[in-house]
């Protein structure tokens, strides 16, 4: 009679371990909130000194898109270069200015007041993304060198920073 | 059974795969809508083809307006038959600042040609819209007309529609009442069909005697041919004849073997002059003088 509880009590704990199992989980995140450069930018030269992506002095100003598809959920966040990212060597400071403003909209009912909601500071403006949908931004971005000595010949180049960030 | 169920759903989706092999719609997207202001006909827009469709429009403009004004835009399409809308999309700008662009791209399901009447840009309030652009994407079914192709489901091979004509309803200038002629010119038209027929018997008959004379030339040429090829034939029969006889002649002789002298031996080893050559030669030249002479008496 023990011997048979013995094999009994052996079974079952040998039956509990059989069924452990490790079960995976597993998913993956769409993002609701695509950015997209849909116009990238150029600096213009209009003095010696000065780089600027204003059309008006020969510079392209740079477009990005963002694509939303769950309202009131996220914000866009810009912010304009405060260094180069490639320049030739420079001896003075360069003095950064720039802004961010709504360009188009895919919805005016409900985007029509995401210029006049903006939030700003520093180099970096904020816009809440309350509607779904897509909205173009347009930056500019002018460097002064310091003392307005010219800059030297060379390739110039910055990057704009684009972030969604969820609330 | 497997095999058969296979087989079957093979030749049921055979007759989809051919028609989309063959014929399959294709896409495209008109100009500006609104190039030439905020109104425009479907009919300057859309292209000819039968069997469109619109499936979607993207439209874009910058509003210009103050922002404490009331401004809503449409965008709309009024519908052919003349109730309400076909399309209208409506963007309200009240209390929002102007100078910021719209850009819209909407989809709607495959809507005919023939519901789509006139568009329009329309401002309800205070304000106007600048840089406007309206762009319609569409589809073609080139088969809306099955006898595009014959590779169109429901194509019928045409059979060509010939009218039937009544003869007795065709045009007869002389049952024509409004043709009016007098004495003088129905009797000159009647004389005119009478040397007409004349002539044409006429015509007949030379014909018919032309006919006549070849028929005999042509026989007696071929009686002409016989002849000549009978005669031929007997001439060639009888120099047959000819030749065999003197071929018979010649070969029959037998020239024998051997040496032939000359058996005849000339006596005398001097030839006298012929007296009667002398003579006659002598008559001929007197008579010769006698002629001479005779021009100079």
């Amino acid at each position: 009679m023990l011997k048979k509880a013995g094999i009994i009590f052996a079974m079952s704990l040998f039956t509990l371990s059989a069924q452990a199992l490790d079960v995976p989980i597993s998913g993956t995140v769409q993002s609701r909130c695509v950015i997209t450069t849909d116009t990238p930018g150029t600096y213009g030269n209009p003095n010696a000194y000065t780089l600027t992506t204003s059309s008006s002095d020969g510079g392209v100003q740079p477009i990005v898109r963002y694509d939303v598809t769950l309202a009131d959920a996220y914000y866009a966040q810009i912010t304009t270069p405060t260094s180069f990212t490639t320049s030739p060597s420079l001896t003075d400071t360069v003095t950064w200015t720039g802004s961010t403003s709504v360009s188009s909209i895919s919805d005016a009912t409900n985007m029509a007041g995401y210029e006049a909601a903006k939030t700003t500071f520093g180099q970096t403006t904020q816009f809440d993304l309350t509607a779904t949908g897509s909205t173009w931004f347009t930056s500019t971005s002018v460097a002064t060198n310091g003392g307005n000595k010219a800059f030297p010949g060379g390739n110039y180049s910055a990057t704009i920073e684009a972030v969604c960030v969820a609330k | 059974m497997l095999k058969r169920l296979l087989l079957g759903a093979l030749v049921g989706f055979l007759p989809s795969y051919c028609y989309s092999d063959n014929i399959t719609p294709y896409y495209g997207t008109t100009g500006n809508a609104a190039q030439g202001g905020l109104s425009w006909s479907m009919k300057d827009v859309l292209p000819t083809p039968p069997g469109l469709d619109i499936n979607g429009i993207f439209y874009r403009y910058t509003p210009n307006k103050n922002t404490a004004d009331d401004m809503k835009v449409h965008v709309q399409n009024k519908h052919a038959n003349g109730n309400g809308y076909v399309f209208r999309d409506t963007e309200d700008w009240s209390g929002h600042q102007g100078g910021i662009e719209v850009r819209k791209l909407i989809g709607i399901g495959d809507i005919p040609r023939s519901a789509w009447g006139d568009g329009s840009i329309e401002v309800e309030g205070t304000g106007t819209v600048e840089d406007a652009t309206v762009i319609y994407s569409y589809k073609v079914d080139p088969c809306y007309d099955p006898q595009f192709s014959p590779s169109c489901p429901g194509y019928k091979t045409p059979i060509p529609d010939i009218p039937t004509v009544n003869l007795d309803d065709l045009y007869d200038a002389t049952k024509d009442e409004y043709v009016n002629l007098n004495d003088e010119e129905k009797l000159s038209i009647e004389e005119n069909e009478e040397r007409l027929t004349e002539e044409e018997e006429k015509e007949k008959k030379e014909a018919e005697e032309k006919k006549r004379k070849y028929r005999l030339e042509k026989l007696m040429s071929i009686s002409d041919a016989a002849a000549l090829f009978a005669e031929t034939q007997m001439i060639e029969q009888m120099n047959g004849i000819m030749q065999d006889q003197l071929n018979n002649t010649y070969l029959a002789a037998t020239i024998p073997g051997g040496q032939y002298k000359e058996t005849i031996i000339l006596v005398d080893k001097k030839l006298p002059d012929s007296k009667a050559g002398l003579r006659n030669g002598l008559a001929q030249q007197i008579l010769h003088e006698k002629m001479i002479s005779k021009q100079y008496k």
